[in-house]
């Protein structure tokens, strides 16, 4: 019969014979990741090799035979994997590999937990309640965890996918069935075990199976154009509205306590109030390298945005000359009587060849002066 | 061991025991007297029981009562304690009948403190509600620490004559009976801003703006000290309020704004503006300065320094302080000239910036040669993984004794 030891290394070898394939046909490149598997099959097959010749070098004696006692281990299995998935992390990314890693050292030590509780005594349901002893509290809190979180990345890719009403109706179904099941298990607390696992292994299982079906399925078109375009680092500082950049709000105003100065746009004149100062300021003084925040407040009737020119020529000029190079940082578009604040970090002096200012956004002529000292 | 022989061990020990206390209590007793003796200098810079404006006159208003009610009570207690203990000492006396609890003592023992309190806290909130005030401010200073010192701006106001943003380091100027408001901040670490004199302490915290009102009724000169651990050269980060007559502080505030004037061809001094030009103005701003094709020469502090800035040197000889107010750029005499000088005469005496004769030539030079040997500071370039490279504070030049020399020459022109 097959030794243990055999058959952990030709699961190994047969694994990494699989991962070599599928990392040259996925990614066309051996590099090191190949070279380590390739190296793992060579010792996995001359291990396994040796092992099945020398049965694991035991010798079988009757009296003291414990075999009676071993039950089967699906652990060799698994650490195989788990060492698999470790050279193939090597080819494809660190999540794989540190995955690998993960699962390796948890098999090894379920692996080794069990070999020691199978001979810890002659009475095989006393080793069965000493391994249960020692695993389960830590077994179960962490397939828990593994389960919801399994459970709960599904359903974000499912909100991924689908269009935001759909997503708030699921959602709200989701809640509904979730409070639904916990009002059957209170008001039933007779109810069969199995009745109530099966209750959450189905929730379960279908939200995973959402979840895959909507990974392949990919994210909803307007995420992935948002992504491609950059909207979430990049400010379009023109006077029309962006598609992306001004739909989703920055919600920065909690930055309102360090406030520099209050820039109000109103009645078509840009004026900053600063704390101390009774007069409007037609000019601000910010210090070099020092994050300042400025906050813009729209007191007219129409939607504006607040734009810093941080020096050279204009983006519009630039763009003439084929500079694509941008010197300003803008607020989103400000509904009326709201308001928003716009973070500067200036880290050279203003001069007559470098001028720095705020203003508005298609209305250039109100300006405030940015010095720098 | 028997219970004689303990008994003498035990008297032995007890003896030892009273040995050591009656020359601790000796210790104590110098050491008190020392310390009350301190209190008692008249030369004191930083004392917080000598208010020079309104501002710190409220917090001492509040603080005099207040201690002497917290005195009066710590004696009470104090004196009750000895009592207590000398009178009913063991004697070898019957242990008296125990008893517990007496709740209309208890009650009389609590209800008076939470009323004392609450008198303290009624006058403590309008004493902070006062100091908090920004609407009555007449003037404000931008202030900023960084390691290990502190930059002062001053935005344009026309109404002090401030046309144009004036920056210094080191002493903050300001003019007399004018409520100036600080809006501190920070570049690095968190730090705090503190002259005893003109009020109390208030963090300058990165990302944050902090106000602090100052006001002195006289001119003179008031030492400060930052009061938040901010690093290595915390214990250095000095700063001074010079205050100044409203007729002073405009003449200081034309001076700061007067042009660059370049030293003179043919001068050490113009041979100084080129080491300054090829050595320092990687970090140090002076305002007018061109390089020799005539554009101007910006400083880098940002690409240099950790912080992101470094002093601006425009007018470093108006200023009677360097390294961030640690050493005197007037030589000790000349200094003291300045700082006993009496109130309507201190103004003259501090306009009069630093001559070639007041220059303090030591620790300038010695700080030109080595200024990390001279302030502590993270700048061995073995430190500096952490600030990507990036230097906290002036890091060694390796400059020659010639360069120092045309440095010294050229940096005693920017008045």
């Amino acid at each position: 019969m097959f030794s243990t030891g055999f058959k952990y290394f030709f699961g190994v070898t047969v694994l990494s014979v699989v991962a070599l394939i599928m990392s040259y046909a996925l990614f066309e490149k051996f590099a090191l990741g190949g070279v380590a598997i390739s190296f793992l099959i060579a010792v996995g097959a001359l291990l396994a090799g040796l092992l099945a010749f020398s049965s694991d070098g035991t010798t079988r004696d009757a009296n003291t035979s414990t075999s009676d006692l071993t039950t089967q281990s699906i652990w060799p299995l698994v650490s195989a994997i788990g060492v698999v998935f470790l050279a193939l992390g090597l080819v494809t990314s660190s999540v794989v590999f540190f995955g690998g890693v993960v699962v390796l050292l948890a098999a090894l030590s379920e692996w080794m937990v069990q070999a020691w509780s199978e001979r810890a005594s002659t009475d095989s349901t006393h080793n069965a309640a000493a391994r249960k002893r020692l695993l389960n509290p830590i077994e179960f809190p962490v397939l828990a965890a593994v389960g919801l979180g399994v459970v709960i990345f599904s359903f974000s890719r499912i909100m991924l996918t689908v269009n935001k009403s759909t997503g708030a109706i699921l959602f709200i179904v989701a809640g509904a069935l979730v409070l639904v099941a916990g009002v059957i298990f209170a008001i039933k607390p007779n109810m069969k075990r199995p009745v109530g696992a099966a209750i959450c292994v189905l929730g379960a299982l279908g939200i995973v199976a959402g979840g895959v079906a909507s990974a392949v399925s990919g994210e909803r078109e307007e995420l992935v154009e948002a992504a491609a375009e950059g909207h979430f680092s990049h400010a379009e500082c023109g006077p029309e509205e962006s598609k992306y950049y001004d739909k989703l709000s920055e919600g920065t105003l909690s930055l309102r306590s360090s406030v520099s100065a209050t820039v109000v746009y109103q009645d078509g004149e840009l004026i900053a109030r600063i704390q101390g100062l009774a007069k409007p300021q037609k000019s601000l003084t910010v210090g070099r390298s020092i994050p300042t925040n400025i906050i813009f407040r729209n007191a007219t009737e129409g939607e504006f945005r607040l734009v810093a020119h941080l020096g050279g020529s204009k983006s519009a000029d630039k763009a003439a000359d084929g500079d694509s190079h941008k010197d300003e940082t803008c607020t989103q578009l400000v509904a009326p009587g709201a308001e928003q604040s716009l973070t500067l970090n200036i880290a050279k002096p203003s001069s007559v060849e470098n001028v720095y200012y705020l203003y508005i956004a298609g209305s250039d002529e109100k300006k405030i002066e940015l010095v720098v000292p | 061991m028997s219970r004689r022989q303990f008994d003498i061990r035990l008297s032995a020990t007890i003896a030892s025991v009273r040995v050591v206390l009656r020359k601790a209590s000796k210790f104590a007793g110098a050491a008190g007297i020392s310390a009350v003796v301190a209190g008692c200098a008249t030369n004191a810079p930083q004392d917080t029981w000598q208010p020079k404006g309104p501002n710190s006159k409220l917090i001492d208003d509040l603080q005099q009562p207040v201690f002497a009610v917290a005195g009066i009570i710590g004696l009470i207690v104090a004196v009750a304690v000895v009592y207590t203990m000398i009178k009913y000492r063991d004697r070898g006396q019957p242990i008296p009948e125990q008893t517990h609890g007496k709740p209309a003592l208890e009650i009389t023992l609590t209800i008076i403190p939470a009323l004392i309190l609450a008198v303290v806290s009624v006058f403590t909130f309008g004493a902070i509600f006062k100091l908090a005030k920004t609407d009555d401010t007449e003037m404000i200073i931008n202030v900023t620490g960084q390691q290990w010192w502190w930059e002062y701006d001053y935005p344009v106001q026309n109404e002090f004559g401030i046309t144009q943003p004036i920056i210094s380091s080191g002493q903050l100027v300001m003019p007399v009976g004018t409520k100036v408001l600080l809006r501190e901040t920070s570049r690095d670490v968190i730090h705090s801003y503190w002259i005893p004199a003109l009020n109390g302490k208030r963090d300058a915290v990165p990302g944050r703006i902090h106000t602090l009102r100052l006001e002195a009724d006289e001119p003179g000169i008031y030492a400060g000290q930052c009061t938040e651990f901010c690093g290595l050269s915390h214990a250095n980060m000095r700063m001074e309020a010079v205050a100044l007559s409203k007729e002073d502080f405009a003449k200081w505030v034309a001076n700061q704004q007067a042009p660059y004037v370049a030293p003179a061809k043919d001068t050490l001094a113009k041979q100084g503006e080129e080491v300054f030009l090829n050595q320092c103005v990687r970090c140090h701003q002076v305002n007018g300065l061109t390089r020799a094709d005539g554009t101007p020469a910006i400083a880098a502090p940002d690409e240099n320094v950790w912080s992101g800035a470094a002093p601006n040197l425009s007018h470093l000889m108006s200023r009677n302080t360097f390294a961030g107010a640690m050493f005197n750029l007037l030589s000790k005499q000349c200094r003291d000239e300045v700082w006993n000088a009496p109130s309507d005469v201190v103004g003259a005496k501090y306009l009069a910036g630093v001559t070639e004769e007041c220059l303090n030539q030591k620790d300038l030079r010695a700080w030109l040669r080595n200024a990390p040997e001279v302030k502590p500071m993270y700048a061995n370039p073995a430190d500096l993984a952490v600030s990507n490279g990036k230097y906290r504070g002036m890091p060694y030049l390796a400059l020659s004794e010639d360069d120092i020399n045309k440095l010294v020459a050229y940096l005693i022109t920017l008045k």
